[in-house]
């Protein structure tokens, strides 16, 4: 067999087509320009009429082909027409396509070629229509423009005849396995056992085969609970579990005190303070800050285990450490156990020369002691004094990034606005063991493609694998920003992740929110928190705290959790609260190696009350379903459909398996889940049920309920051994 | 940056044009001025005083040409994408100080098409003196946007 050589693959080559339909195009700019190509001609390009959804090109190939790329010419320039994002699909009709790729244009002048997705488990499939839909162009407010395409592919008959057949033959298995889901659905026995017979083709795995045997047609539910467990023992659930979202879970921390003099035990209420976390100790710094009144010069440490703050020091300034200070910020290297600190606000009325300067300390935890690192970091080619910036650590590498803030300046009174313009500091490097500073981005006033816009109150994160650094949001002056970039520290390289324009403004979630964010580079994950708007108007309407997560790898924000509850003074409020109230000027650390965020104090922006501060403590962990909690869930599942049969049979019995059998599943700290059993007890005394008989068949309403639970624990398995997702009813349209 | 080279009172003479995209023929203002460049009188362009926002948008990054040092970003006919004017961020002080209309937005004659405004009557032909200064965007103030610092 060995001797026999297998044909080479034919070449892929450039496949004819013309444009079938398409969704809009503007003046002189019509759909067929896309077959030439001309880049020195602006003129010759699709151009759409607008860039609302949706929005794209339809293209017939000459005959069915595997279209395995597609190439984009462009015009010699650059152009905001282009597609920042498009996708393509393809399909042997037009109402039935797949998406074959995702991808997006550079915005220059050169070729670009994409390969297509064109197998489905290593075999190849044909299309005969192709769709380009753009999402996005790199003007986010202009329209999208395709200047040429090119399809390349197979379309020799030889090759193309038998993917047709196999790609018949797929639709054809998949259409036999929703008829089998369906006859089963349907108790049609006979037919679902001949289909099954002649085809061969198997509806689902047999583990799965069997669940269905021992729920919908023996009702032997104690085997089903066993089924489960070992599936979940097996891990099978474990896909299900990774495709979660997160949930939010606050708690607020109640640390230890020692002694009786409770209040002095724990830092007072305060914003503008700063905090870390040495992740190996499980240790939380927190210095300064601003209480309402006064800046603040205290320094505490707060211990995990202990659950005790102990307070390093009163007033840092006495040992030789920082004075007083607010909006400062500090970072932590947890390798060499020493923590920094940068920058703070001053009020205008005591800036002078000799005020406005940045100095610059270290303090070492092993020997307590403070080091000031430089009297003025301006004067060593580092940043002025600034306030609201942003301060990363590289462990690693040992240097300290910081970036942003308001330079803080005298006031001249000078009557010419341009003179009281804001300042704001760029990015700066320190080199920790030579104790230099290195200027590697001044404040551009518009970002070109390796600039950076400075700005107060963003979120910078550096990631420890990739070595970048994030930045996003934040404002200038009345403008809020939502660009999001990276900074690869080593390549010294920006790449713009979105540049915040209204039409992605979607993505970046929290503009003109106050918002803290922390990083997991092992999850790969940004995690933010948004806080109090600053434009009052919003504040007063809806003011909700929100939680997002920025997936790095996928480049997609999705939002874990939004709070409806107004901070208006409800009546619960002496209760326990559930969750910090919004706030600014808060402080949020991330211990990633425990997964736990921690967040103390800050302003809850009250107009009746400026001068509070909070000193309230939270942790926050987000969790995903367990293994334990899906197994109590779906036996949950299963014995309430018990009770439910049985309560149709025999009610005395019903009732005792629901106050025991049943109770013992519940979840009873889950307000809904306790709610839920309580009403139960009320199948007892329903004698009518609102069971709709499916049509021809004789399936009772007890089958259809079983098929029902069946289809529910079906979910949690992994897709390849469940039977398809659809029913074949669904595919009748009115 | 663009002048006319005439006393500040002669912009009340000077005519109100409707400026159209060559490329696409969509509006792109109604608040048109002819005017020259003021570091080189012989390229005629456009001008006008109110953000055309709703018709262009900026593209690519900040510049300054060879004529002067004001910071000038380009912008771009929303409709087609292709590049129609300029907008001066950050006028140069040899520019300010000379005579100029005070107008920030230009647009390059070759690639507009300009037509006369009408006066509201429909007789005679709008003058920049007898046209009203349009609702200027009314900055919504917000106290605590006003702050320097929150904590």
């Amino acid at each position: 067999m060995a001797a026999v050589a297998a044909p080479l693959p034919p070449e892929s080559r450039a496949l004819t087509y013309c444009v079938h339909k398409w969704s809009s195009y503007s003046s002189s700019y019509i759909p067929e320009n896309i077959l030439v190509d001309k880049p020195h001609d602006q003129s010759s390009r699709w151009s759409s009429e607008s860039n609302y959804p949706p929005q794209y090109l339809i293209l017939k190939l000459e005959r069915p082909a595997i279209v395995q790329s597609i190439t984009f010419g462009k015009y010699e320039k650059t152009h905001v027409c282009n597609m920042k994002k498009f996708k393509v699909y393809g399909g042997m009709s037009e109402e039935n396509m797949t998406e074959l790729l995702s991808s997006g244009l550079k915005n220059d002048y050169n070729k670009e070629t994409f390969t297509l997705k064109h197998k489905i488990d290593d075999q190849m499939f044909p299309c005969r229509f192709v769709k380009i839909v753009p999402l996005m162009s790199w003007g986010p407010s202009f329209n999208f423009s395709i200047w040429y395409a090119e399809l390349h592919g197979i379309d020799e008959p030889d090759v193309v005849q038998p993917c047709l057949n196999w790609y018949s033959k797929y639709r054809e298995q998949e259409a036999i396995r929703l008829c089998l889901k369906h006859f089963r659905q349907h108790n049609y026995t006979e037919a679902f056992e001949s289909l099954q017979k002649k085809t061969k083709i198997a509806l689902e795995h047999p583990m799965l085969t069997e669940l269905h045997d021992k729920l919908v047609l023996k009702g032997d539910f104690d085997a089903c609970e066993e089924l489960i467990e070992k599936a979940v023992d097996d891990g099978l659930f474990n896909q299900y579990i990774s495709q979660q979202e997160y949930k939010p879970r606050w708690t607020q921390i109640i640390p230890q005190s020692s002694k009786g003099d409770g209040e002095d035990n724990r830092p007072g209420m305060r914003g503008g303070h700063q905090m870390v976390i040495d992740v190996q100790t499980e240790t939380v710094y927190l210095f300064g800050g601003w209480d309402g009144t006064q800046d603040l010069a205290d320094f505490w440490a707060y211990t995990v285990k202990e659950n005790q703050w102990t307070c390093i020091s009163r007033d840092t300034e006495k040992e030789n450490g920082p004075s007083a200070r607010s909006c400062h910020k500090m970072c932590i290297d947890t390798t060499r156990r020493q923590i920094y600190t940068l920058g703070r606000y001053l009020d205008s009325s005591v800036r002078n020369s000799k005020s406005l300067k940045s100095d610059f300390y270290r303090y070492d935890i092993d020997t307590n002691k403070w080091t000031l690192l430089s009297e003025d970091t301006s004067t060593d080619g580092g940043p002025k004094l600034v306030f609201d910036h942003q301060m990363c650590m590289d462990s690693e590498k040992h240097m300290i990034y910081t970036f942003g803030g308001r330079i803080l300046t005298c006031n001249g009174n000078v009557d010419d606005s341009r003179t009281n313009e804001p300042q704001f500091s760029g990015l700066f490097a320190y080199h920790c063991s030579a104790n230099t500073w290195k200027l590697l981005r001044e404040d551009s006033c518009n970002a070109g493609p390796e600039d950076v816009q400075s700005r107060i109150g963003h979120c910078m994160l550096f990631h420890t694998k990739n070595r970048c650094l994030y930045v996003f949001g934040g404002q200038r002056s009345k403008t809020y920003l939502n660009d999001f970039f990276s900074y690869d520290v080593d390549s010294d390289h920006v790449e713009i992740i979105s540049d915040g324009t209204k039409k992605d403004s979607g993505m970046v979630p929290m503009t003109g929110f106050t918002q803290r964010a922390t990083i997991d580079p092992e999850l790969n994950e940004i995690h933010v928190l948004s806080g109090l708007s600053k434009d009052k108007d919003k504040r007063e309407e809806n003011v909700r705290n929100s939680f997002w997560i920025y997936d790095i790898a996928r480049n997609n924000w999705s939002c874990v959790y939004k709070n409806d509850q107004s901070i208006k003074d409800n009546p619960n409020k002496g209760l326990q609260e559930e969750e910090p109230c919004p706030r600014f000027a808060h402080q949020l650390v991330y211990d990633d190696m425990h997964k736990v965020h921690y967040l103390f104090g800050g302003n809850p922006g009250k107009s009746c009350s400026p001068k509070m501060r909070l000193d309230d403590f939270w942790s926050l962990k987000l969790c995903r379903p367990s293994k334990e909690y899906l197994l109590r869930h779906c036996r949950y599942l299963i014995r309430r459909h018990r009770f439910e049969e049985k309560a149709q049979a025999d009610p005395l019995s019903a009732l005792k398996y629901l106050q025991n059998d049943l109770y013992v599943t519940v979840d009873h700290s889950n307000a809904e889940e306790t709610k839920e059993f309580q009403l139960l007890a009320q199948a007892l005394f329903k004698s009518s049920s609102d069971f709709i008989p499916l049509g021809f068949s004789d399936v009772d309403q007890i089958y259809a309920q079983r098929t029902l639970l069946f289809d529910t624990l079906v979910n949690f398995f992994p897709d390849t051994m469940t039977p398809p997702k659809g029913n074949l009813v669904d595919l009748i349209t009115l | 940056f663009e002048t006319n080279i005439m006393p500040t009172s002669t912009f009340k003479n000077k005519l109100v044009m409707m400026l159209c995209c060559k490329f696409c023929e969509s509006s792109l203002c109604a608040r048109g001025m002819r005017a020259v460049l003021l570091a080189d009188t012989d390229i005629e362009l456009y001008s006008t005083d109110i953000p055309p926002t709703r018709a262009v948008d900026f593209v690519g990054n900040c510049y300054s040409t060879e004529s002067c040092k004001c910071k000038i970003k380009d912008i771009a006919c929303l409709k087609c994408g292709n590049v129609v004017g300029y907008h001066v961020v950050i006028p140069c002080k040899p520019c300010l100080l000379s005579c100029n209309n005070g107008h920030f937005w230009m647009f390059h004659s070759q690639v507009i098409c300009a037509v006369n405004r009408l006066d509201p009557a429909g007789v005679e032909l709008l003058l920049w003196g007898n046209l009203s200064d349009t609702e200027a965007e009314e900055e919504d103030d917000d106290s605590l946007c006003e702050e320097e610092c929150i904590r």
